[in-house]
């Protein structure tokens, strides 16, 4: 889409598809923009919340300012001169929706998993051609000040060549009394084909494919494990290594997935023939071991002390973030905001249909039956 | 009458289909589909009880299984989880549920609410809360319970406002009963400790074999007096109400409790009622505390207010038949049986 919509001298027109929990954190971005002072062609205009409970639409258009609510996608379009669609519904739904938003004439910016296979994203992708539209998937972790730092750290040659990128999400979903635990009412997701882990592929894959760039995974083994047997669950466990060959060799990924270790956690590490760092998303924290003042001898110890106060330091500011209510979704927020400014100005977005598409074919890779474990 | 009974497994609600059989009403049960504990299984054999297995949140099945009831009864609701868990499992549910009854013709509701919903921040201290008493209308710093609550009585007064629907809104005070003596209206759990909160004010009390009466009057009353019963907001609490401290004694007399640290309720306010000065001045208000760190919730649990039955007195004929000790002596009772199950 190359229109510039800041050239139509009005607010965006913004709606929001879906009232779940994430749609706490696109409404506050959506409601912020819409209260902020200055330029009326910066500002977003949050149009319409659209969900199918009335009470669910209702409370997220007038928690959030929203001028409508709606339970029928299709009357909201009709009504609504709608730039931009927030789909925050469950996956199987994206396809449909999205196609109803873009052949309205609206971009779309979609929760992931975007769509259950690469090839039901190339079509989709097709749609948007067609239409003139845009469509994005959320990539919301790419955006995250400590993927940042480290990504900075790459391409500064901080960490010498790639070698290594391992990822690792610690969480209990199979907790009975949790979002995905819960057999009662099995989340939508269990219906993927990963299951209620293609909930967190797409955060692998974007985030191992945005580190490693041009690196081409030939050799892929993933063990998807079902290691508690929860009935409701395909799996909820996932061991994966992927190597290919980069531009200054081999590079090797990681990717883990883990029920049942404690505590909750989200962490990126990159490995270079310089040194390494490591974040975690969820307690954010930085250590980065790479030669120091002081050569061979000192940097140890260099790296030590360095390290130790910079978690003292992030301690302290996790401290203040928790108290002032940061979350890690303060990525999501800072990708919504490129994402509007790049609408505004008909630039390419800050994740592009190229990085959907690999991002999609990675996590079909892991779950072709020739690479399983 | 065929009573449908949401929340059935919960621990009001076994309290509830225990009172509704001994009065010879016919209960059919919401059970959670993949719920363990069947509730048929611990009736009486001359029950006439059978088990609807949906969950609230879903419309599946709903309205089937509410054909042939004679009035629902409430009490389904989500207490623990984020906001939007709670407003699934508490909203989303009441709307699905309010649907099915439109459809299924089943026009009677007694509609469980809570005193959650009131605004304690603007009740002076000491002073009466009845049913007249404000609604929260700002319940932006309260707990996610208080505010899921908030939206479902709207419903029900929104459900009760269409002809030919009889709505009758019950809020209970604090339940207790067995397994829910040390409670939070004492004070909140601080590490290894619990920490008493005030010790002078009254407790809205109501045992949960107490409220179960209630409830069943209530669905009686409004089936024999909808004029009467319909669109009407009863308070439920016991005679004779214990301060903290009283409730306190009699039940460590009984159970093992925490050790405890207190902290008297004066302290606290003024202590928290600063603490979200100092928030709105320095941060925009955007700090969030611990709940009994937010005046907001710290009142709606431990104020010193007073209370009064009269009104379900008045409209139910109710006199809550257990006081206090035989109340305390019954649930500890009940712990003691439960506890001696074989596995």
């Amino acid at each position: 889409m190359n229109t510039s919509l800041r050239a139509s001298h009005r607010p965006l027109r913004a709606a929001v598809v879906g009232s779940g929990a994430i749609s706490k954190e696109h409404l506050t971005f959506l409601s912020g923009r819409s209260q902020a002072a200055g330029d009326v062609t910066g500002r977003i205009e949050l149009a319409a919340v659209c969900d199918l409970s009335p009470v669910a639409a209702d409370y997220g258009a007038t928690e959030f300012g929203a001028g409508r609510a709606y339970t029928d996608i299709t009357e909201m379009l009709k009504a609504e001169d709608l730039d931009v669609v927030h789909i925050l519904t469950p996956p199987a739904s994206h396809v449909t929706l999205a196609t109803l938003c873009l052949e309205a004439g609206a971009n779309v910016i979609c929760e992931k998993p975007i769509t259950s296979s690469a090839a039901d994203l190339e079509q989709l992708l097709g749609v948007a051609q067609r239409c003139n539209r845009a469509i994005m998937e959320s990539h919301n972790y790419r955006f995250n000040d400590g993927y940042l730092t480290v990504r900075e750290a790459l391409d500064a040659g901080r960490l010498g060549d790639l070698t290594e990128v391992e990822i690792r999400i610690c969480l209990p979903v199979t907790d009975p009394d949790g979002r995905f635990g819960d057999p009662n009412l099995p989340s939508p997701i269990h219906r993927m084909p990963a299951g209620v882990l293609h909930d967190f592929t797409t955060h692998f894959a974007y985030l191992l494919l945005g580190l490693t760039g041009d690196v081409k995974f030939n050799r892929v083994a993933a063990a998807w494990s079902n290691h508690r047997g929860v009935a409701h669950f395909r799996y909820d466990d996932l061991d994966a290594l992927l190597i290919g060959e980069g531009p200054t060799g081999p590079v090797h990924g990681r990717l883990r997935f883990d029920a049942g270790s404690a505590p909750d956690a989200f962490s990126l590490t990159a490995r270079g023939s310089r040194g390494w760092m490591e974040t975690d998303f969820f307690q954010p924290h930085l250590r980065t071991v790479i030669p120091r003042p002081g050569g061979a001898q000192l940097s140890p110890i260099v790296n030590h002390v360095a390290n130790g106060l910079g978690l003292v330091r992030d301690g302290v500011t996790n401290f203040g973030r928790k108290l002032l209510q940061q979350t890690p979704y303060h990525g999501l927020h800072r990708m919504l905001d490129e994402t509007y400014g790049a609408l505004a100005d008909g630039a390419p977005l800050p994740v592009s249909p190229g990085d959907m598409l690999a991002a999609a074919r990675l996590v079909d890779q892991l779950l072709d039956d020739e690479v399983r474990l | 009458m065929r009573l449908y009974i949401t929340g059935a497994t919960g621990f009001v609600g076994r309290a509830v289909v225990a009172e509704a059989l001994r009065r010879g009403h016919e209960v059919v049960a919401v059970v959670r589909p993949a719920s363990a504990r069947s509730i048929v299984d611990t009736a009486p054999t001359d029950a006439v009880l059978t088990e609807a297995r949906v969950d609230l949140r879903s419309p599946d099945g709903l309205t089937e299984s509410l054909r042939g009831a004679d009035s629902v009864i409430h009490l389904a609701a989500a207490k623990s989880g984020d906001f939007y868990t709670q407003f699934a499992g508490t909203v989303v549910a009441t709307e699905n549920l309010l649907a099915a009854m439109a459809e299924a013709g089943v026009d009677q509701l007694v509609a469980i609410s809570t005193f959650s919903v009131y605004d304690y921040l603007a009740m002076p201290t000491g002073s009466l809360l009845n049913e007249e008493s404000p609604l929260d209308t700002d319940p932006a710093l309260r707990d996610e319970y208080a505010r899921t609550k908030l939206i479902q009585e709207r419903l029900y007064r929104d459900f009760g406002a269409v002809p030919d629907h009889d709505v009758t809104i019950l809020r209970p005070g604090m339940i207790y009963g067995p397994g829910n003596l040390w409670h939070a209206l004492l004070g909140a759990d601080l590490g290894p400790r619990f920490l008493r909160i005030g010790n002078k004010a009254v407790l809205p009390l109501t045992y949960v074999e107490n409220c179960a009466e209630a409830i069943i009057d209530t669905a009686e009353a409004l089936a024999a007096r909808p004029e009467d019963l319909a669109g009407e907001i009863i308070n439920i609490v016991d005679d004779d109400l214990p301060t903290q401290q009283a409730y306190a004694e009699q039940v460590a007399a009984r159970i093992e409790i925490p050790p405890t640290v207190s902290i008297p309720w004066p302290a606290m306010n003024a202590a928290t009622t600063i603490l979200k000065k100092a928030n709105g001045w320095f941060v925009g208000g955007r700090a969030k505390f611990p709940g009994i760190a937010v005046p907001d919730r710290l009142h709606a649990r431990f104020k010193p207010l007073r209370y009064t039955n009269a009104k379900a007195k008045r409209l139910l004929g109710w006199t809550p038949r257990y006081g206090l000790g035989e109340a305390l002596d019954r649930s500890v009772e009940a712990e003691r049986s439960t506890e001696t199950v074989p596995a």
